[in-house]
């Protein structure tokens, strides 16, 4: 028993006998418990139909029951019923999008914003992501992620008003412009969409920072350098080393960040105006107030959700990523 | 030397970095320092400074019922939530059962789907089902959307615990459920505190959902939603500010939660 | 004696792959039992149907005479050491061993007491409180082995619990492993593929291939008797020997091995002159002569290859009749030989004839 001489024995020998469980022997020796749930936990048939039902009947229920019924209710004709209790099946809410430039054209305008919204995060985040993940020393990367979470650690709704508090009428860059001299009247920033992207990718930076930081620290540093030993310019470097390792985190980014903007709600009515009208906003009125139309707000969620998952999909097939990961 | 190439694009990504936490923080930090400002309007600049928001905002009611509402649906969403979670992801780990790819995938469903939609078809879902819009409308809906996320965080710390320690525990006398309870448990917690407070702030964050979903008590995002579209004052600033302090140092401890349990 | 632990007719099934087959085996209390077998051949399984983790596809596993099949682990009186020795990380050592015994409903003083005492016994009582991280390799195996002696097993199973370990410390453990079992007067189930490991501790040693008992028996026995090819190879090395029965004699058969005739021991196997069997026969058994003996049966040869191996040498013997044998010879009887044509010759007993 070399071992136990060579190690120095504690100076504190424990005095006071350590504690011991005594609730968990008079469990497992209570007849109540023995004849319940020790029974079912013993019986490996009953045992494996409870790990499972309660996963199954909750996933069955409510993450495939809501986008069901939004899919039944899409397909009638009245919800609720009519009152002669008539309601037959149609597709005549979809045809409706398609013939109402009402709804089409916000429809078109919120795909084209979350393209330009992604492509734009992803260009002002990833050299970011590549600072912290490759050019920071290791000691300290972890500060300079937390500096990059903090923000986000507030609440959507509050980052969105901070937003309002840089630009608005008399918000700190128009006072600021106006002080220098180089405006005398305030540019009306606010309510349109440059506002909302500002706070849109604002909000949402974070979903793109995460992935890519995380492909591009796996990375191995041999790899840049043997491709700056084979004489590759920085460009180049970038463009046939790191760029291609780093694609992974760059398709789980992009969706997160497309399907996260076409969905987000509060920032538009926040940050948005008139002319900035995007598809949820349509979609909420018709669930709302007086323009109680759940088939149609239905059929143009089941639209807005194929629509923008079949993009998601399309671009990591072209693109080609193995995975998206959620964090 | 080839390296003195290199410090050009040095310079600039440290350049970048700094602006882009410039541009992270900046904003908060307007809006922060909105809080102290001496007048009954939000304008720059901010000539006289005052505390007086604060004790306003401390003794306003209705921001002290949102608190402990918001609070509340934080704390059922979150027990809901990993229960459920855990649950989930014991099925996803378990090697004997057929199908776990396609279970981890359709538990992994809400948070793909854009929030959007989430609540819409949980707002019809209620309505078929006739919940009524309220709190147990809004804490189903909060949990359903935290679920994916505590399973992901479960399920990393559950591949990575020996098969072993439940057999040994089984092997020592342990009922399936005892060895649950004194191994499984203590193996998964520092992950599910993590993740737990992780749910605790998506829930307290939700505005989505909530707008959807509640009733006539607002939630906090509800309240300073109602506050920002009528009128500003410097108290919604106020508000504002100690919600995000209190918020960040939960962020904070979540994100030590897990860098530790990932040690 | 009855036995304690008793596999009647055991089979098991993975889908159709087979692990174990027919398994037969009796345990008398008490013993240091071995499981001895390469990775694959059924011993581990066999280790987890008594331990309950496996379901045998059929056949009925008894413990004290009473059959345990259906059980599920936690209601037998069996526990296992783990290859990972699978110490809780959450609990301290002495909570670890107390583990058990909290589950029986145990006071906290008589939890303490035998906590206590089992530390002492492999003098780890400074590490009580410790976590198992903070522990070396060693300490954790004891502390592993104690765990599973608390609760008072009838039967303590042991899954290659020696192998993380450095060759050294393998060592010092075997010897301890196995006073360990003489003090507590336990029966120990012991699975490892090292044949060092299953001789050195064991009283019984059980060889197991492909799902089935090769043979059993005290580990002398089995190095001196081997019945299989597989035992032979597996335990130790052997030359064999094909050769043709032209009479047998008692135990002791004669045989024509290629123009040359040999003696061995026909090992209780049933042969008669004609039969084609093979003999095999330990390198160590075998005697290397500088001349022909005028007394008994040798067989002239010449070395072909010599490989120093420090205790002792290794020769390749070419012999008259064209086949090898490997020789294995001391320095005293090396330093004998004056060229490379020597004479073999071995003991009839120690060339035994197997029954494949």
């Amino acid at each position: 028993m070399a071992e136990s001489i060579m190690t120095p024995s504690r100076k504190t020998s424990p005095a006071s006998a350590p504690r011991y469980s005594g609730w968990i022997g008079r469990l497992a020796g209570n007849p109540i418990y023995a004849g319940t749930i020790g029974r079912i936990a013993n019986s490996r048939a009953v045992r494996l139909t409870i790990l499972l039902g309660v996963p199954l009947v909750w996933i069955a229920a409510l993450h495939i029951g809501p986008i069901y019924q939004m899919l039944r209710i899409s397909l009638l004709e009245n919800y609720p019923a009519a009152a002669d209790g008539q309601n037959a099946y149609t597709l005549s809410n979809y045809r409706l999008f398609f013939e109402e430039p009402l709804y089409f054209i916000p429809f078109i305008r919120t795909l084209i914003f979350a393209a330009v919204v992604t492509l734009c995060t992803l260009l002002i985040v990833y050299p970011v992501a590549y600072y912290v993940a490759k050019v920071v020393k290791p000691k300290n990367r972890v500060r300079a992620l937390l500096l990059l979470l903090i923000p986000f650690w507030a609440g959507e709704l509050i980052r969105t008003f901070s937003v309002i508090m840089l630009l608005a009428n008399r918000g700190a860059v128009n006072v600021l412009l106006r002080e220098i001299g180089l405006i005398d009247r305030p540019i009306p920033m606010l309510y349109t969409y440059f506002s909302l992207s500002f706070g849109v990718v604002y909000l949402i930076a974070l979903y793109m920072l995460l992935p890519l930081y995380s492909a591009i620290e796996k990375i191995p540093p041999q790899l840049i350098h043997a491709a700056d030993d084979l004489g590759a310019g920085p460009w180049q470097r970038f463009r046939r080393v790191i760029l291609p390792l780093s694609r992974d985190g760059i398709v789980s980014g992009c969706s997160l960040v497309y399907l996260t903007t076409v969905g987000v709600f509060a920032a538009p009515l926040l940050l948005g105006g008139p002319e900035t009208v995007i598809f949820p906003e349509v979609i909420a009125t018709l669930f709302h107030g007086s323009n109680d139309k759940w088939p149609e707000g239905a059929a143009f969620s089941i639209i807005m959700l194929v629509v923008s998952l079949s993009t998601v999909g399309l671009f990591m097939k072209i693109v080609g990523g193995r995975s998206v990961r959620l964090m | 030397m080839r390296h003195y190439f290199n410090d050009l694009p040095k310079t600039a990504l440290t350049a970048g970095y700094w602006l882009f936490v410039a541009y992270l923080l900046l904003p908060l930090t307007l809006m922060m320092s909105m809080s102290f400002k001496d007048a009954n309007f939000i304008a720059f600049p901010i000539q006289d400074w005052t505390l007086r928001w604060y004790g306003v905002v401390l003794q306003d009611r209705q921001f002290l019922d949102a608190v402990a509402y918001s609070a509340f649906i934080a704390f059922a969403t979150t027990i809901c939530a990993t229960v459920i979670g855990v649950w989930i992801a014991l099925v996803v780990a378990n090697e004997g059962i057929w199908g776990r790819a396609a279970i981890f995938a359709l538990a992994c469903l809400p948070a793909v789907v854009p929030g959007l939609i989430n609540a819409i078809s949980m707002r019809i879902f209620i309505r078929v089902i006739d919940l009524p819009t309220g709190t147990a409308a809004i804490i189903l809906a909060h949990t359903v959307h935290a679920v994916p996320f505590v399973v992901i965080m479960a399920l990393t710390r559950l591949r990575s615990m020996p098969r072993n320690l439940t057999d040994a525990a089984r092997d020592l006398g342990a009922d399936p459920f005892i060895a649950f309870v004194r191994v499984t448990i203590p193996y998964l917690m520092p992950a599910l505190l993590g993740g737990m407070i992780f749910c605790v702030l998506t829930s307290i964050d939700d505005f989505v959902r909530t707008f959807f979903l509640g009733g006539y008590k607002p939630t906090l995002p509800m309240l300073i939603f109602a506050k920002v579209q009528g009128g500003m004052s410097p108290q919604i600033n106020a508000m504002a500010t100690i919600v995000l302090i209190a918020t960040a140092l939960i962020g904070l401890y979540a994100e030590y939660l897990t860098r530790r349990a990932r040690k | 004696m009855q036995p304690v632990v008793h596999f009647k007719n055991v089979n098991k099934y993975y889908g159709s792959a087979l692990a174990v087959e027919n398994l037969d085996l009796s345990v008398e209390p008490g013993q240091f039992v071995t499981l001895l077998g390469p990775s694959g051949c059924g011993k581990s399984t066999t280790l987890r149907m008594l331990g309950g983790f496996e379901d045998p596809s059929s056949g009925e596993i008894f413990l004290d005479g009473k059959p345990i099949t259906r059980l599920p682990p936690n209601k037998r009186n069996v526990n296992i050491v783990f290859q990972d020795y699978a110490l809780f990380p959450h609990l301290t050592v002495s909570r670890n061993i107390a583990f058990g015994l909290e589950l029986k409903g145990l006071a906290s003083d008589a939890i303490h007491k035998r906590t206590s005492e089992l530390l002492s016994l492999v003098k780890l009582q400074d590490f009580a409180d410790r976590m198992p991280d903070q522990l070396s390799g060693g300490q954790r195996q004891r502390v592993a082995l104690m765990r599973a002696l608390a609760p008072n097993p009838h039967v303590l199973l042991l899954d290659e619990p020696l192998s993380a370990l450095d060759a050294k410390l393998r060592q010092q453990m075997q010897i301890e492993l196995k006073s360990i079992q003489q003090t507590t007067g336990k029966t120990f189930i012991f699975v490892t593929h090292d044949q060092e490991e299953a001789l050195t501790m064991s009283d019984v040693v059980v060889v197991m291939n492909k799902g089935r008992i090769e043979q059993m028996g005290a580990p002398d026995t089995l190095y001196s008797r081997p019945q299989s090819r597989f035992v032979a190879n597996f335990i130790g090395e052997s030359n064999f020997l094909e050769a043709n029965v032209t009479a047998v004699h008692g135990t002791v058969a004669t045989l024509d091995w290629d123009g040359h005739v040999i003696h061995a021991d026909v090992n209780g196997n049933r042969v008669v002159a004609g039969d084609r069997t093979t003999v095999a026969l330990r390198p160590e058994s075998l005697y290397c002569l500088p001349e022909k003996p005028k007394d008994r049966l040798a067989l002239e040869g010449h070395i072909e290859r010599r490989v120093f191996k420090g205790a002792h040498s290794s020769l390749t013997v070419r012999l008259t009749n064209g086949k090898e044998l490997v020789v294995q010879l001391d320095p005293v009887a090396l330093s004998q030989l004056h060229s490379d044509d020597v004479w073999i010759g071995w003991r009839e007993q120690d060339a035994v004839l197997l029954r494949d």
